[in-house]
């Protein structure tokens, strides 16, 4: 698979993935949406930003944004 | 014969890395005042919520993506060398964050003829608040999508200068699938 072709599996998941958010919220399912918003996150990171490949600590700080943000909300 | 693993790369300028996580750190204090005043707040926040169009929500999220997927398309053409292709999937990036644009303004326009301003309840103080400063992230990611397209159309522009405008596009990509389930719709 190409560079571009991985993009654009990682668009159709994002794609298919924010449907997803929408479907779950209907029916409430609240940590199915908050799972989604961070798999999102993640895959705009490692697809789109091209973190899979750069060092650790940037990876793990960007990837590490959205957990610790839906863990709080999650909490509160 | 055993080949060494390929080094870890950063791409894009370190200084434009530092300043994503600035932005990363103001949406985040953003994000969670939002949710604490939820949880503060619970039946106002459902109240407000309700006025708002989950599909418009996702209609924004998808325009926002799909601008992603051209910008990231128009670096790999541009790292191939062709710089013209480059510009071209730069103003289709462009042109699809003007939906965005067009769904929000219409989304803004509606609720403040509704009467559902700033003031209205503590739900669309942070609501405007939120994703008004998102909104202003997006025109300036446009701005510099445009400086990118232009700058592959004329050539001159070196590849980190370019990745480093694309990785802001993302940033805001990023912060959009985040604030969107938790504005529009997580009640």
């Amino acid at each position: 698979m190409s560079i571009s072709q991985g993009l654009i599996v990682c668009w159709a998941t994002l794609v298919v993935l924010s449907v997803g958010t929408v479907l779950a919220g209907g029916s409430g399912l609240w940590l199915a949406v908050l799972l989604l918003a961070v798999v999102k996150a993640w895959l705009i990171a490692d697809g789109f930003m091209e973190l899979r490949h750069a060092p650790r600590f940037w990876r793990a700080l960007v990837l590490g944004w959205p957990v610790v943000l839906v863990l709080v909300v999650g909490l509160v | 014969m055993c080949t060494l693993p390929e080094p870890r790369r950063l791409p894009g300028d370190l200084a434009m890395w530092f300043f994503i996580l600035a932005e990363l750190s103001v949406f985040a204090i953003l994000i969670l005042a939002f949710a604490v005043t939820q949880a503060l707040k619970p039946e106002v926040f459902a109240e407000g919520r309700a006025q708002l169009d989950t599909s418009t929500g996702l209609a924004m999220t998808l325009s926002l993506l799909t601008a992603g997927l051209l910008a990231a398309l128009a670096l790999q053409q541009v790292r191939l060398q062709r710089w013209r292709r480059g510009a071209g999937l730069f103003v289709a990036a462009l042109l699809v964050a003007l939906v965005y644009v067009a769904i929000k303004l219409t989304e803004y326009a509606h609720l403040g003829a509704a009467g559902l301003g700033l003031e209205h309840s503590t739900f669309f103080t942070l609501y405007w608040l939120l994703t008004g400063f998102h909104f202003l992230h997006v025109l300036l990611g446009m701005v510099i999508l445009a400086w990118l397209a232009l700058g592959c159309w004329r050539g001159g522009l070196s590849v980190g200068g370019l990745e480093s405008g694309v990785l802001y596009w993302h940033m805001v990509d990023l912060v959009w699938v985040v604030l969107f389930p938790l504005v529009y719709v997580i009640g």
